[in-house]
């Protein structure tokens, strides 16, 4: 392993902007790497030049727009903090504590540098373009936890939280309110760094630490378990989830490497990619169309035989991730649809939405109050291979919870939930109807609807059973084709 | 080619005809047609992936829901299932897809007695500057590049027709 951890990097990277110290030494990060590679790859040939640009333009990203430099995170110390439909109260170390290994424990995807160049492109970088594609991995990353972990697995090597502040409502005055002192949470940039590596982080977190993961589970199995989650989405064309294999069935959608994505196509993306990974044959992924949830389909994607192989459970029932692309109005969010959005993040089925503000991808879980709280692909990392058995997962996962406001959220999204049993199935419909009952506006964001949707599955299919609207429209285009000319008419249907 | 880039937008309906023209448009295709509901539909303004429609106002019966509405102007558009599309009422909400046109039409008719309706499909994430071109580039399936071609000529002559003071409209039994 690198003696400088990924992570380490980052940290003292985007701590530039703000502490003197920090600041030093991310200079000297920055610096340090592209400059004699840049001598050493002199040769001049082209693909040597890309990679060099590769290296320049995520740092230029990292910098410019990608990992927002600001300071602390503050949260609000009364009012509840959803997370993956969990809520916390920060008024006591141990309700952060609670919140703080939950958070650390999703995995956390960014930009990647120095992967395998992508098939039919000289990419081997996804920084500028693949944020969505990042985001869209995270959700299926947390899906595929909530599929083959316990419940209430936690990463027992999780870290400290840095960047953060927990102020009681109003802080106006500028002490912070007494017995109320967090020290390892309002603390240094050093700290993300583990313990074990660490030689000058605060003593304070330092004396915590035994009790920190306390109550992670430390079961080898259930880790190995984590790692295997975690490398099914390495920067390798081998692995299933990786950006290479992403950006192959993209291709099928007109999607090129290097291209912009969204929220829906990715959806997409994701279904074929679990669809085709004969390893996860009892997990299915539907995605709805037109803001219909069929429940008809879902129960015959998850009722499909589990062919011969019916090791799991022998209920004949697939665990499945139902997806749903939404646009939450014009322009900008509809801010009537806030409290809706609220509402389903508070739903332990929903396992977080893809989205962002606009032209930027960020994976929200959770929110407080006004501010959806997110992880950021956005921070260009080295790529690790995680073929190597023992590779470090800190890069993986995130310490610096971040916040912005629901008005800042771009209207185009996916909304991710999962249930793994038929039963549980049953109950996410009731629930997430239920959540999607209180918009404001007179319609909700999507339905779940009895039956079959026309369309679905028929990808690539002719469809001979179209009924109803589909003839209309059949006499209605011959009829369109006919009156060429006069176009300010009335188009009858 | 960019899809869509080049086709000049339209004004908006709205801003086309006065609310007096609007108003008597619609009393006129109400009386014709009780039963049906006058909607306009157009792109939004943004929109860079779906291509235009080549007609702008629709009579739509009132028992239709929006699902099957939806399917139709898909349709039209001959899109692929999977391509997001989503039709928002007064470019705001989206309408929930079994709700009827005529409990549309009660709850969202504007002024003039038109249904507004703007359909968009999602946009993309990105930032890298050097990359942006290409990603307009390479976001159009086939399908659009020949949809958007075909519709942008259509387009234009709406502009046309208008232009030279055609406002008659007409009508199919």
């Amino acid at each position: 392993m690198n003696s400088v951890s990924p992570s380490a990097v980052q940290y003292m990277v985007s701590g530039g902007a703000h502490d003197d110290k920090p600041s030093a030494q991310s200079r000297h990060h920055n610096g340090h790497g592209p400059v004699p590679d840049g001598i050493r790859e002199g040769s001049g040939e082209p693909d040597e030049v890309d990679r060099l640009k590769a290296k320049f333009m995520s740092a230029w990203n990292n910098v410019k727009y990608g990992w927002t430099v600001k300071s602390k995170t503050t949260f609000n110390k009364t009012s509840p903090l959803f997370l993956l439909g969990q809520s916390y109260v920060f008024n006591s170390e141990d309700e952060v504590e609670r919140f703080r290994q939950v958070f650390v424990s999703c995995v956390w995807l960014t930009y990647r540098r120095e992967f395998p160049q992508l098939e039919g492109s000289s990419l081997t970088t996804d920084c500028g373009w693949g944020c969505m594609l990042r985001s869209g991995q995270m959700l299926l990353a947390q899906g595929l936890l909530q599929h083959l972990l316990p419940p209430d697995w936690r990463w027992s090597d999780c870290h400290p939280l840095s960047d953060v502040d927990f102020e009681v409502l109003k802080p106006r005055s500028p002490s912070r309110p007494a017995g109320m002192s967090l020290p390892s949470f309002s603390s240094s940039w050093t700290s993300p760094i583990p313990q074990r590596d660490l030689s000058s982080g605060s003593g304070e977190s330092h004396r915590r630490t035994p009790d920190q993961c306390s109550a992670a589970t430390h079961d080898p199995q259930v880790e190995a378990l984590h790692r295997k989650v975690v490398s099914l989405f390495g920067d390798h064309p081998s692995a299933p989830f990786g950006v290479h294999q992403l950006v192959e069935l993209g291709k099928e959608s007109g999607k090129r490497a290097g291209d912009w994505y969204g929220p829906s196509v990715v959806a997409h993306m994701l279904r074929k990619a679990v669809a085709r990974t004969a390893e996860f044959h009892n997990l299915a992924v539907y995605v709805a169309q037109d803001c219909t949830v069929y429940k008809g389909d879902v129960m015959r994607l998850c009722e499909s035989p589990l062919t011969e192989r019916s090791e799991s459970s022998g209920t004949g029932w697939k665990s499945v991730i139902i997806l749903v692309p939404v646009r939450l109005g014009g322009e900008s969010l509809n801010p009537s649809y806030i409290e809706c959005v609220k509402n389903i993040l508070k739903l332990k089925c929903c396992i977080g939405i893809i989205g962002g503000k606009p032209k930027h991808s960020l994976f929200f879980i959770g929110f407080q109050d006004e501010q959806l709280l997110y992880l950021d692909p956005h921070y260009c990392q080295p790529v690790v291979d995680v073929t190597q058995g023992n590779f470090s997962l800190e890069s993986f996962h995130c310490n610096s919870p971040r916040k912005m406001n629901f008005s800042r959220m771009d209207p185009s999204c996916t909304i991710g939930f999962y249930s793994q049993t038929k039963k549980d199935f049953e109950s996410l419909c009731s629930a997430v109807s239920e959540a999607l009952s209180s918009s404001k506006e007179k319609y909700p964001i999507f339905t779940f609807v009895e039956g079959r949707g026309q369309n679905y599955g028929l990808e690539g299919q002719s469809g001979g059973s179209m009924d109803g609207p589909a003839n209309i429209f059949s006499c209605n285009r011959m009829s369109r084709n006919n009156k060429r000319g006069s176009t300010d008419e009335f188009v009858l249907l | 080619m960019p899809p869509s880039e080049k086709t000049q937008h339209p004004k908006p309906f709205k801003q086309r005809k006065s609310l007096a023209t609007r108003r008597h448009e619609v009393a006129g295709i109400r009386t014709k047609f009780p039963t049906k509901i006058p909607v306009i539909i157009e792109r939004y303004q943004r929109e860079k992936y779906l291509p235009p429609l080549d007609k702008t106002k629709f009579l739509v019966p009132q028992e239709l829901t929006m699902t099957q509405f939806v399917t139709i102007i898909r349709n039209r558009m001959t899109l692929m299932p999977n391509q997001a599309f989503y039709l928002l009422i007064n470019n705001s909400g989206i309408a929930s897809m079994s709700v009827t046109m005529a409990q549309l039409y009660k709850d969202h008719k504007d002024e003039d007695g038109f249904l507004y309706m703007t359909y968009a499909s999602q946009e993309m994430f990105g930032h890298c500057v050097g990359y942006k071109n290409r990603s307009v580039d390479g976001a159009a399936a086939p399908d659009d590049l020949r949809g958007s071609a075909h519709d942008a000529s259509e387009e234009l002559s709406v502009i046309l027709t208008e232009s030279s003071g055609r406002f008659s409209w007409s009508w199919r039994q």
